[in-house]
């Protein structure tokens, strides 16, 4: 039989195509998953702040600064007057808290850029993960060592999922430890 | 019975009637009616629904698109997505957390009742009010117009700056124009006339008085549109002050409302709601008391009514003179004299033929062995001399034991008269006015046409209108100047005589607008530089010191107290009042009424727009009437019998007549109404009005006449005829409507509606579940072992209010759809009230049911949905996750209560070009909950936004979430407490014993899906074991 066009549209650009489509496909989901799952994201920050130096070094607790942790969904951002309740005093001559002094007595507001987000549709709560002694540490990764803070664990649903489903094996630390929800409504509404 | 009709209903005698029909065209089989409820939506629901008309790019580009944007990805996925930027507070105020909510005390401004609210606030923009559990009026509830009174304060068309004929100005320039003008008809001898609506406000009295020592030559007029004027009137005559004592339901046996809608709209009816259904209640007791009703329309109070008469309101003179003589023949509390008794003479016992025998006979026999424990209880629509009669009707019977003197109804300024209105007229005309101030009214809309304010304006130098948005008034005065909404705003009330409650604001003023009174006081001081923002504040809290701070003897400083004035929203006073002697010359000298020949045209107020000060509220536009179930409209209510003889039908025109004056308007035809009775709303038709409520409805002000010959509200000898044309009238009440009449002749009547009445309750208490069967399913059964979410309902409770629509409205960020929406039934309020008619057209029995989501245990509509976007939690909720849902509808189908809500367009901005989606109205939103898109469905959640709340602070306080820590917002609003929330596996709840009661029962309960919402069947108290 006389080979057509057809044939050879059918039989090998047609597949040729679609296995080309495919492995970019694959290659591509598989080496933009950290930058999808923004683990890695490290924005440089309005002021050079360290939470290596001051969570870490000086070794004041999260809390000090993320007032609402504990006590409903946002950690919260501290606000400017926080940071002066130090450094009215400390470090006034250095150049960074030269700048936080500018935007505090401007009455400036400080534009942090966001690294953890998770969608809109999905509502997080601190305070339940913290009051069930859940470490910051296991899903914002070693904050305390870190110059620029940066997304160490995907915010995905499946990463929360992970976790809910299996508390014992992704927090060991936690002697006593329950299943997270797993129902819709946990999350969204 | 239809043959036609299509599940073989052909056995059934062609002449029976159902028992339960939702409308007349129900009643009747119309065709297109067992049609309706037998297609799923509504004939026409998907049309002119094209999507491709929505967005230009047609699904083969969008594809096209999304590949090319994919491979961009690709190549340049080296790149993080920026997610955008966290702004902290620069100096956080102390009480705000960001993310937690806080509460402040206030007063509602919505009408003249000045209920205490409690608004929550997140990150400083108000987005919920709710009843101040404080205030011992409202007790932390709140009516629908309260409620939604949140979203005018984010109403884009507020007015943002001041103007002078049309054209902006400066704030200063105004002071400075107007302390001019003011000084100039002063010193020209001229009047300055400040024209008001009602004052509940002691400190703006005073700022008023001082007004009055400033410019002497000023007078304070004061007219609203609804006012209890004739009852205020009848009180003077008959106990000589205009203070009336409000009236101790709760005590009440037996209750006779005659034409008054006292669990609708009049008085405080919120607490009016609670003290009435004090003696509804069905745990543990059965003392129920009897409602008799008596009247021309069929309200939202007739609907609650044991017995219900159909009288024409200008009948009600006659019918409750006869009462009295009937009445006085077994004795009376009070000593009459002869004058008295010729009085009541002419009035027989006969007169109660022309109305119902029976029911009147039950009535005298109840009132005369009910004498201390009865109430008659006349509305503010009657006349005086009606008021006047009932108030010795109670004399005699000695009820005026329920009167309660701790507790009067304040007037701070009298309502004024027609004369005085008509002189302020005449000198504008003369040219003797110099200036005339609106302060925060609409006297051209409201006054009746025959006064001629709009023309006698034209006379005047300077008309100043202070207003929060354009309207009628305001488009006929010089000076426009904006004010601020009561959430900006200070202020205090004392309208009922135990209560003084403060107001403050809870956001600053958004637009370049100031408080009414500040600009009052600035004018005062004749200096324009003296505006201060804070002037009002200061001399409210001098004021305070002075009056309430020295009254109230406490060891606090006034500081402080001030505060925890501030902090608690109220203050109670007590001050004695004692009951004076009833005046019988009053009662001798009143004129005697009689009906006409012709019709009665009854105007009654808005249930949601009000004097038309809501009209441009979406949420209570859409809200629908609690009788009717019309929404976005007024019309003429005639009875079925009246309708056929002008044979005209539900949207035809009529022509109503009153005078010389005539309205246009459709119909609507009203089971239970007066054969001589017209009856319709007030508050709709506003010409000027933002793009929300123009040209809603029509103005039935235009009937109105200062003229009128019973009450400014009742004209007799009115004319009814048909007019050319039809105006498409808009329900909510056929959509999504719940089949009765297929399963009407099985053996097991599928009961929605199930009532008995107290005497049969209290011979056989379980005789709702005498028949029950075992049910089986075909599914397996889930466990619920921990907490179990419920609702129970008391239909006994319900009246209607619709004050949980509206809760949930804000709450739950539920959208405004408008008229043609709601015309192919896509609104999309979460809950809706049920109205059931039994019995004939004529003498229809009433029963409301609210229907939300039951959140089944064996829920049909997750069975089939194809993405799971719909599925059980284990703590028994039935959950919709958005962000699944792709929008079949296959559950809406599924769902036999219909309470599923799919969004066919993206609301906001679809809704009016658009009106919604702005950057201050979204404001309104609860951040706490998703705001919905296109393509979505949705539905009752049981407020899982709260539920969560709830369950996070018991993991931050280590306790165990219980059952009671959760209010939804519905049971938060419901004026009766008639919706219980809990958890159903706790055996001591309140909810897991009202599943016990023997009157629960769930709403279709044979297809065995389990229900959660548990209805408690309403008793009618009536005298026989039948309904």
């Amino acid at each position: 039989m006389k080979r057509t066009v057809l044939d050879y549209a059918l039989k090998i650009r047609l597949p040729l195509t679609l296995f080309v489509v495919a492995i970019s496909f694959v290659l591509t989901f598989y080496f933009s998953r950290a930058e999808r799952d923004s683990v890695g994201y490290k924005p440089e920050q309005p002021i050079k702040f360290s939470h290596k130096l001051h969570a870490g070094q000086m070794a004041i607790d999260c809390q000090y600064c993320h007032i609402g942790v504990t006590k409903e969904r946002q950690a919260i951002i501290p606000s400017v007057n926080i940071c002066m309740n130090c450094h009215t005093i400390s470090r006034k001559d250095k150049p960074e808290i030269i700048k936080l002094t500018k935007y505090y007595n401007d009455g400036n507001i400080i534009p942090w850029k966001r690294i953890h987000k998770i969608p809109e549709y999905a509502y997080f709560n601190h305070s339940v993960h913290i009051n069930k002694g859940i470490d910051c540490e296991s899903c914002h990764g070693d904050v305390k060592e870190m110059e620029v803070v940066e997304q160490v664990k995907p915010f995905t649903m499946t990463a929360c999922l992970d976790c809910h489903r299996q508390p014992e094996k992704n927090l060991p630390y936690l002697k006593k430890v329950k299943l997270g929800p797993e129902y819709c409504s946990a999350c969204h509404r | 019975m239809n043959d036609s009709s299509p599940k073989g209903m052909g056995s059934q005698k062609s002449s029976d009637k159902k028992e339960l029909w939702k409308s007349l065209n129900d009643y009747n089989s119309d065709p297109d009616v067992l049609k309706f409820k037998h297609d799923e939506f509504v004939e026409g629901v998907t049309e002119d629904f094209d999507p491709s008309k929505l967005s230009g790019i047609s699904r083969r580009k969008f594809l096209a698109l999304l590949s090319a944007s994919a491979a961009l990805t690709a190549t340049a996925c080296t790149n993080y997505r920026d997610k955008g930027e966290i702004i902290p507070y620069n100096k956080r105020p102390e009480e705000i957390f960001p993310g937690v909510a806080n509460y402040y005390a206030s007063t509602c401004n919505g009408c003249g009742q000045a209920c205490g609210i409690l608004i929550k606030t997140r990150e400083g923009r108000p987005i919920k009010v709710d009843g101040n559990p404080d205030h011992p009026i409202n007790k932390g509830k709140i009516c629908a117009k309260g409620q939604a009174s949140i979203l005018d304060l984010y109403d884009p068309e507020r007015l943002k700056a001041p103007r002078f004929n049309r054209n902006d100005i400066s704030w200063k320039s105004v002071d400075e124009n107007i302390i001019t003008a003011l000084n100039e008809a002063q010193r020209d001898r001229k009047e300055i006339a400040i024209v008001t609506d009602r004052i509940t406000s002691p400190t703006t009295k005073k700022i008023l008085d001082d007004f009055v020592s400033k410019y002497p030559n000023t007078k304070i007029y004061s007219h609203s549109l609804v006012n209890d004027e004739q009852r205020r009137q009848a009180c003077l005559e008959s106990y000589g002050t205009t203070e009336y004592p409000s009236i101790k339901f709760e005590e009440a046996n037996v209750i006779l409302a005659l034409d008054a809608d006292f669990l609708g709209n009049e008085g405080n009816y919120i607490e009016n709601m609670r003290k009435f259904t004090a003696k509804r209640e069905v745990v543990g007791k059965t003392d129920f008391n009897r409602l008799y009703v008596a009247e021309g329309r069929m309200s939202a109070t007739g609907m609650m009514a044991d017995y219900r008469v159909s009288i024409s309101p200008s009948m009600q003179y006659e019918f409750v003179m006869a009462l009295i003589n009937e009445l006085t023949k077994s004795g009376s509390t009070i000593s009459l004299d002869s004058n008295v008794k010729s009085k009541i003479e002419k009035y027989s016992n006969s007169f109660f033929n022309k109305i119902d025998k029976e029911k009147i006979s039950h009535l005298v026999d109840d009132l005369n062995t009910n004498r201390g424990k009865a109430i008659v209880y006349a509305g503010d629509t009657l006349p005086k001399e009606v008021h006047i009669a009932v108030n010795l009707l109670n004399e005699i019977l000695g009820n005026t034991v329920l009167y309660d003197y701790t507790s009067l109804s304040k007037s701070l300024i009298n309502q004024s008269t027609k004369e005085e209105i008509s002189i302020l007229i005449d000198s504008m005309k003369n040219g003797k006015v110099g200036t005339v101030i609106h302060f925060d009214s609409n006297p051209v809309y409201i006054l009746p046409g025959d006064y001629g304010y709009t023309s006698a304006l034209k006379n005047v130098n300077a008309v100043v209108t202070l207003t929060e948005a354009e309207n009628e008034t305001s488009t006929v005065s010089n000076y426009t100047l904006p004010i601020n909404h009561a959430f900006e705003s200070w202020g205090d009330a004392n309208t009922c005589s135990k209560v003084y409650s403060l107001q403050q604001p809870v956001i600053s003023p958004i637009f370049n607008t100031r408080q009414k009174e500040t600009v009052l006081l600035t004018w005062i001081s004749g200096d324009a530089n003296s505006y201060k923002e804070d002037l009002y504040h200061q001399y409210l809290m001098n004021n305070f010191n002075a009056t309430v701070f020295v009254k109230k003897n406490t060891f606090a400083d006034a500081k402080t107290f001030w505060y925890s004035a501030l902090h608690d929203g109220v203050v109670l006073l007590n001050e004695p009042s004692q009951q004076n002697k009833f005046n019988l010359t009053a009662f001798n000298s009143i004129k005697e009424l009689a009906d006409g020949n012709g019709f009665t045209l009854h105007l009654t107020e808005s249930y949601y727009v009000g004097d038309g000060k809501f009209s441009n509220n979406g949420w209570l536009q859409e809200t629908p009437h609690p009788v009717t179930k019309i929404t976005w409209d007024n019309y003429a209510a005639i009875s079925p019998k009246l309708a056929k003889q002008l044979n005209v039908e539900m949207n035809d025109l009529v022509s109503i007549g009153v005078g010389k004056t005539n309205l246009e308007l459709p119909v609507l035809v009203q089971p239970g109404m007066d054969n001589k009775t017209i009856n319709i709303e007030l508050g709709y038709g506003r010409t000027v009005i933002g793009d929300i409520g123009k040209e809603v409805g029509f103005n039935s002000v235009l009937l109105m006449s200062k003229e009128f010959s019973l009450s400014p509200y009742i004209y007799k000898n009115a004319t009814i005829k048909k007019f050319d044309g039809t105006h498409k009238l808009v329900s909510t009440q056929e959509h999504h409507s719940l089949d009765d009449t297929f399963v009407k002749d099985f053996h097991r009547t599928r009961k929605i509606i199930q009532e008995g009445t107290v005497e049969k309750y209290k011979k056989e208490p379980n005789f709702l579940h005498e028949e029950k069967e075992k049910l089986v399913g075909i599914t397996r059964e889930h466990q619920y072992t921990g907490l179990k979410w419920a609702m129970a309902i008391d239909l006994n409770k319900c009246t209607s209010c619709s004050a949980c629509i509206t809760s949930c409205n804000v709450e739950n960020n539920v959208p405004v759809v408008g008229k043609d929406q709601v015309e192919r039934g896509r609104e999309m309020q979460w809950m809706r009230i049920d109205r059931y008619y039994s019995g004939t057209p004529d003498e229809p029995i009433v029963s409301n049911q609210p229907m939300l989501c039951q959140h089944c245990d064996n829920a049909p509509c997750e069975n089939v949905c194809p993405v799971n976007a719909t599925n059980h939690s284990p703590d028994g909720l039935n959950q919709m996750a958005y962000n699944r849902c792709v929008g079949t509808r296959y559950c809406s189908n599924n769902c036999p209560y219909k309470v599923r809500r799919f969004n066919f367009f993206n609301f906001r901005d679809h809704f009016a070009d658009a009106y919604y989606e702005n950057d201050l109205t979204s404001l309104v939103h609860n951040p706490e909950v998703t705001v919905r898109s296109r393509g979505v469905m949705e539905k009752c959640t049981f407020c899982v936004q709260r539920i969560m709340e709830a369950r996070s602070n018991a993991a931050r306080d280590g306790k165990t979430l219980k059952g009671s820590d959760v209010v939804t917002a519905c049971q938060q609003a419901c004026p009766t407490n008639a919706i219980t929330f809990g958890d159903a596996n706790d055996p001591n709840s309140d909810v897991a014993k009202l599943r016990e009661h023997n009157l629960s029962y769930h709403v279709l309960e044979e297809l065995y899906i389990k229900p959660n919402v548990t209805y408690i069947a309403k008793l009618r108290n009536t005298h026989s074991e039948e309904i």
